[in-house]
């Protein structure tokens, strides 16, 4: 059998001790925007939820940040970091965090463990999407 | 075997005196493995694995007509896959066993359209992932059958490289024509295996370029590894392995299974009743497996996954995929594995950190299941 621990340190702390995720019942974590999505390459799946507030300087950013994982241990580190690495951040900066600003936050993750990565911030830009579009009526009208 | 004695060891084939020191090496081995399988030593080739011997089967049928079920170990299947004329591919019920009537329906109408036709049915004596023992017995009838009705060439090969030394198998009485075993699976060393071939059976070496393993198999034989292979046989006939295995391992798999599905009520057992003694197989719904067997190895218990997350192609287990036809289901799989030497202290262990473990991943798991609340 492989050594199922091709990961690094971090990718198991993260792993063990999850930052920001939702235990058991997600609905009640309020959020302001919420993403899902699913991974077509294993058939994983993830869930974050922001919410959002406004700076004095009208700048909007992420107050809290919570998830839920179903895949494997770097699907699940690689949420757990992107959480870290995108609470406090305005929603513009947050969206930009990257798959392999992700895998460089865990010291790197094994090659076909990437797309794991990439799913975390998917799921991030779909709740941001979804908070400016749950707004948009407002300031449209 | 004395390490000294290695230094002795010369080429079998040569006719100096280390060399007739390997030969007899070789064959003691020969006659060790095919006394324990109540084979003639002569239909005994050794080979460098499961996967070898495996291959090696199904490229004397090449360009034939092979049915393979499709639960076999790639090692039967990709070569099927290409060299098979047809490939056809054995479907399997939920709890692993091979489509009879399938089979069936196919040997009528090969007897109907063309009785002469060189054919092969490959079905392996248990499954490595799921452990259900296929009846090979009843297969091996049904093959006999429908020789005596007129398909003439029809030929069985059965991989029992996960079965050898786990239950009693009598070559003669299955009435197998071709039968692969491999060492490493109990105890041996890696990088040796061997294929029963029945005398009178349909036969092409796969290595050529060499008379060993008379003209079956090109290459130097290896004493080493063969007299590794015969101690590992031996072990097994001096401890009745066979009878260990269902009078001691039998039960505490069993126990185990039953307090998985008490504990983790959600679980889905995958093994059946009729299964080999030591693998137990089970899907923890919305608890994906790599991540259960993370968890476990940091309590130093092994396990192993189908889940696509653990495959190095991202696929998730082929066995699983055909008997529930269900990604999910492969996703959240594991299997247990007993040994010998499990305990009852072991599984008891096991019992203990197992159901945390899914009950946490279920927890925090964007798929619902009845025991999270
Ligand atoms: S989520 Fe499936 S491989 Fe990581």
């Amino acid at each position: 059998m492989k050594n199922p621990w091709a990961y690094t340190e971090t990718v198991k702390e993260h792993f063990l001790n999850p930052r920001n995720f939702l235990m058991g019942d997600e609905t009640k974590f309020k959020a302001d925007g919420e993403g899902i999505v699913g991974n077509p390459i294993c058939g994983d799946q993830m869930l974050i939820k922001i919410q959002v507030k406004t700076r004095e300087n009208g700048e909007e950013y992420i107050s809290d940040i919570g998830w839920k994982t179903y895949g494997c241990a770097s699907a699940i580190a690689s949420t757990s970091a992107l959480s870290e690495l995108a609470k406090n951040r305005t929603l513009e900066d947050a969206d930009k965090i990257s798959a392999k600003e992700i895998c460089d936050y865990l010291g790197g993750l094994p090659e076909h463990k990437f797309h794991c990565s990439v799913l975390g911030h998917q799921a991030l830009h779909k709740a941001i999407k979804n908070y400016q579009e749950k707004k948009a009526p407002e300031g449209a009208s | 075997m004395e390490l000294s004695e290695t230094s002795k060891i010369g080429n079998p084939s040569s006719l100096h005196s280390p060399g007739s020191l390997s030969r007899n090496i070789l064959e003691n081995a020969r006659k060790t493995i095919a006394k324990k399988l109540n084979a003639r030593t002569t239909e005994i080739i050794f080979t460098s694995g499961g996967s070898e011997a495996n291959n090696t089967v199904i490229n004397i049928f090449r360009n034939s007509t092979i049915l393979a079920s499709r639960i076999e170990h790639p090692s039967v299947l990709k070569p099927t896959e290409k060299l098979g004329n047809p490939c056809i591919k054995i479907p399997v019920s939920k709890e692993g066993f091979i489509d009879k009537s399938f089979l069936k329906n196919k040997l009528e109408t090969f007897l109907q359209e063309n009785p002469k036709e060189k054919i092969l049915i490959s079905v392996m004596m248990a499954n490595n992932e799921i452990g259900t023992l296929e009846p090979i017995k009843a297969l091996s009838k049904t093959v006999e059958e429908y020789r005596n009705k007129g398909l003439k060439n029809l030929f069985l090969h059965t991989d029992a490289t996960q079965a050898f030394g786990k239950i009693n198998i009598d070559v003669k009485k299955l009435k197998i024509d071709y039968m692969t075993i491999s060492a490493h699976k109990i105890g041996g060393p890696v990088g040796i295996g061997a294929l029963f071939l029945r005398s009178g059976t349909p036969f092409a070496p796969l290595i050529l370029g060499g008379s060993q393993e008379n003209n079956r198999r090109a290459g130097t034989s290896n004493a080493l590894l063969a007299e590794g292979f015969r101690s590992a046989v031996q072990y097994t006939i001096d401890i009745e392995s066979e009878k260990l295995f269902k009078e001691k391992i039998t039960p505490l798999k069993d126990f185990l299974a039953k307090n998985i599905k008490k504990q983790i009520p959600s679980s889905i057992l995958l093994t059946p009743n009729k299964s080999l003694p030591n693998i137990l197989s089970f899907s923890f719904p919305a608890a994906e497996g790599e991540s259960t067997q993370l968890y476990l190895d940091l309590e130093n218990i092994a396990v192993s996954t189908g889940s696509a997350c653990a495959s190095g192609d991202l696929e998730p287990s082929h066995v699983i995929m055909a008997t529930h036809n269900d990604a999910e289901i492969a996703h959240n799989s594991v299997r247990f594995s007993l040994g010998l030497d499990t305990q009852k202290s072991d599984i008891d262990i096991l019992l203990d950190k197992l159901p945390p473990i899914i009950n946490r991943l279920q927890k925090i798991s964007t798929i619902k299941t009845k025991d999270v609340k």
